[in-house]
């Protein structure tokens, strides 16, 4: 099929296909920071059962495929009398799934931080929520920049897993799955979603590498 | 000894004075080791005491005790007469009025240095940001890289840095500045130019305690001279009286193995 | 991820407690600890009431052949975890020789490839060879539709990996082989990927995990992997939670002791002082750990 028959046809689905992947990338992106933060908030603090269910939390969604959860959110939970829409059941794997390792890299982030510069807010008269807020997470956050980009890229691969559950409109890659089932797409299918995967990722890099530029902190 | 300085221990030389710092029978350990023993002290408003001895003495520790950077098993540490507080508002309060210099400066790497200097100001002194930056900016020109202000940490030299927290230090306007071997980090070259800001900052009547290995300043600039040796105080006196007829043994062998170099 | 050359950060946040912040510390522990319970409490409720602790669920995994089934789903994951990861690394390695040859446009095609495969979903490759590729006359077998993919999607990042290492090697490397007469690419084979081999094991193992996660979708393409092999059983059983459940456990406990595998190496790295002198860039390989 050639590219204008391929778009006549399919060009309208393809638009939005690409907000659809988008949104929940946005979405899922954006809750996976919230939990992330809250995640890791859990792992410093104190409180030993609150930093052992964080502990547990990275540990499972560090190490389930998203496959496997989405498996289990989409068929496994209605057993338990629990039943999500499609859309959210992606997005709760998109979510869980990048939340873990958003916390991973917010404490190696935290890590960059020299003992010795709490010590020194602390000499100053800071309290504790001062130093969190002023000194340790603006350094977590700035130095975290570049893996939080990368996880917004494979945030984005993870909403392909859309493509195992009817959704409408489809993301990118049900898309491609659904012209090659219903017409001789052919390889054009593949590359058009392929290319705006692509250029997604190129353009969030991009982003990513000037906002670090901006931040980074001098050591 | 400048006359600034004089004046205000002839004034308030009184037996009725209350220390700035004061430790009673303070015991610290690291584990087993027993690292403060006993250490009792009293520091005047305007004294500058220096505190020398081997490495691993205890004298760093004991810098740190004063605000609290470490713990205390047993004894008592009052500030201006009050026991400094165990946690909370209570002690962070209490830490904004002593300023603190360490060894290896730490700046906070993510803020400029002006904004180094105005974070305590602001955050914890809730002082105007316009007024607090005005006031940094002078102490900034005090110790002499007013040019830097824009800069981050990374950018300076160990020795600017550690006169940018010097400046830090000041912008609190503390009752007293702990110095724990405040050119211990540094190149040689670069020693000179701390110590002498050090030098001015006792000149204009700081209350200071310095952890160091430079005898020369101790020398020159201490009212007070304490040597430390396994966690206790072998020897208070005045430089003069320490660097020329030093009591103990110990002290003796720490000076002429101090010469050897 | 957590060591670092400053230590753990969490040793150092906290002061040593007051009486007042041991007590409120305490108060937070029990408070937690009840909330925890409640919630344990209510799933196992939740369980308990749609029925699914029935022995009817979970009898199927006391017996032997419910195992040996799943075991050979797993062996078919390995298989296929583990020839995907050869291709990758085969791939990276060609793709990072090429990003840093002489060659400009050998190095713009490798940098492109490179972002390819890491900006399109493993999905989407699978899609392709198993949707795409048959209309092209191509003829795969599963085993192949679902590595080849795999390996199409880990390849880049191994790259990346794989030259963040040759970066870490310390310049003078390359000027003392070139010294004792070696030739570019004798000293880069012999002298200069060794070195960067090693650095990057830790992240080489890391990256093992995801090939591994992203074989679970050999269902697609109807390879009898782990997953495709509980499929099997949940039509035959009617036990799909319990099964979904213990299938992913397994793939948690495989891929948990990559990851353990991976932090041993890079600590037995770092105690032999192998990377003691570089600053790895690892930005590359990381991030990509969805």
């Amino acid at each position: 099929m050639s590219i204008q028959a391929l778009l006549t046809q399919f060009g309208d689905k393809y638009v939005q296909a690409l907000f659809t992947t988008w949104k929940l990338t946005a979405t899922s992106f954006a809750l996976a920071f919230v939990l992330g933060i809250v995640i890791t908030v859990m792992r410093v603090s104190p409180v030993r059962p609150l930093r052992l269910l964080a502990e547990f939390y990275i540990q499972i969604f560090r190490n389930i495929p998203g496959a496997s959860l989405l498996i289990l959110l989409v068929y496994a939970l209605p057993y338990l009398d629990m039943i999500f829409s499609y859309y959210t059941c992606v997005l709760m794997a998109c979510t869980l799934i990048p939340a873990a390792f958003c916390s991973e890299y917010l404490l190696a982030g935290m890590n960059t931080i020299a003992p010795g510069q709490i010590e020194a807010a602390r000499s100053l008269g800071l309290t504790f929520l001062q130093i969190i807020w002023r000194v340790v997470l603006p350094q977590a956050l700035r130095s975290s920049v570049l893996p939080l980009t990368s996880l917004l890229v494979s945030t984005m691969l993870t909403t392909a897993l859309a493509s195992q559950v009817p959704l409408n409109p489809q993301d990118l890659t049900g898309l491609v799955s659904y012209i090659n089932t219903h017409a001789v797409g052919g390889v054009t299918a593949f590359f058009i979603s392929a290319a705006l995967y692509c250029a997604t990722a190129v353009v969030i890099g991009q982003i990513g590498s000037w906002i670090d530029r901006k931040v980074r902190i001098l050591r | 000894m400048s006359e600034a300085r004089k004046e205000i221990l002839k004034n308030e030389s009184g037996n009725t004075e209350i220390p700035v710092i004061e430790l009673r029978n303070v015991n610290k350990y690291f584990g087993q080791s027993h690292v403060l023993k006993d250490i009792s002290l009293k520091i005047r408003k305007g004294e500058v005491v220096v505190v020398i001895g081997p490495s691993g003495s205890g004298k760093s520790t004991l810098c740190r005790t004063i605000n609290r950077l470490e713990t205390i098993e047993s004894g008592e540490i009052l500030i201006d007469g009050v026991p400094v507080p165990m946690e909370g508002k209570a002690l962070a309060a209490l830490r904004s009025q002593i300023g603190m210099v360490f060894q290896s400066f730490n700046l906070f790497a993510h803020k400029n240095v002006l904004d180094n200097v105005i974070l305590g100001p602001v955050d914890v002194l809730h002082r105007h940001r316009k007024q607090a930056k005005e006031e940094a900016l002078q102490l900034l020109a005090r110790v002499g890289v007013a040019d830097k202000a824009a800069k981050v940490p990374a950018q300076l030299s160990g020795g600017q840095q550690q006169r940018v927290a010097i400046a830090r230090a000041l912008a609190m306007h503390p009752k007293a500045i702990l110095f724990d071997e405040p050119t211990s980090a540094l190149d040689p070259e670069m020693i000179g130019e701390v110590l002498e800001v050090m030098t001015s900052l006792a000149k204009d009547g700081m209350t200071m305690v310095v952890v160091t290995h430079e005898m020369n300043f101790a020398r020159r600039v201490a009212d007070r001279v304490l040597f430390l040796d396994g966690g206790s105080i072998i020897e208070e006196n005045t430089p003069e009286a320490f660097f020329t007829h030093p009591q103990t043994q110990r002290a003796q062998d720490f000076l002429n193995s101090i010469k050897e170099h | 991820m957590i060591d670092n050359k400053n230590g753990d950060i969490r040793q150092f946040l906290f002061e040593e407690p007051g009486e007042r912040t041991k007590r409120t510390i305490r108060i937070a522990t029990a408070v937690s600890l009840v909330l925890l319970a409640a919630v344990l409490g209510a799933v196992i409720w939740q369980f308990y009431r749609t029925g699914q602790l029935d022995a009817k669920y979970w009898r199927i995994f006391i017996r032997w052949t419910t195992w040996r089934f799943l075991a050979r789903g797993l062996a078919g994951t390995l298989e296929a975890a583990a020839m995907a990861g050869v291709m990758a690394f085969a791939a990276g390695f060609c793709l990072m020789y090429g990003r840093i040859s002489r060659f400009r446009w050998l190095r713009a095609l490798c940098t492109a490839l490179i972002e390819f495969t890491r900006g399109v979903p493993t999905l989407l490759f699978i899609y392709f060879f198993f949707l795409v590729a048959p209309q092209l006359g191509i003829k795969l077998a599963a085993f192949w539709k679902i590595s080849i993919p795999v390996a199409i999607s880990a390849c880049g990042v191994v790259a990346e990996v794989l030259r963040s290492g040759v970066n870490a090697v310390p310049r003078g490397q390359r000027e003392a082989a070139m010294a004792i007469g070696m030739r570019d690419s004798h000293a880069f084979f012999k002298v200069i990927f060794p070195q960067a081999f090693r650095y990057v094991v830790p992240a080489l193992i890391s990256e093992l995990v995801i090939v591994v996660k992203d074989t679970t979708f050999a269902y697609v393409v109807n390879f009898p992997d782990l997953m495709q092999n509980a499929r099997v059983l949940i039509s035959n059983y009617d036990a799909l939670l319990s099964t979904y459940l213990v299938v992913a456990v397994i793939y948690i406990l495989i891929n948990y002791l990559l990851n353990k595998a991976s932090d041993a190496a890079a600590r037995r790295m770092r105690n032999t002082g192998t990377a003691a002198a570089p600053e790895m860039q690892t930005g590359a390989g990381e991030g990509a750990g969805v």
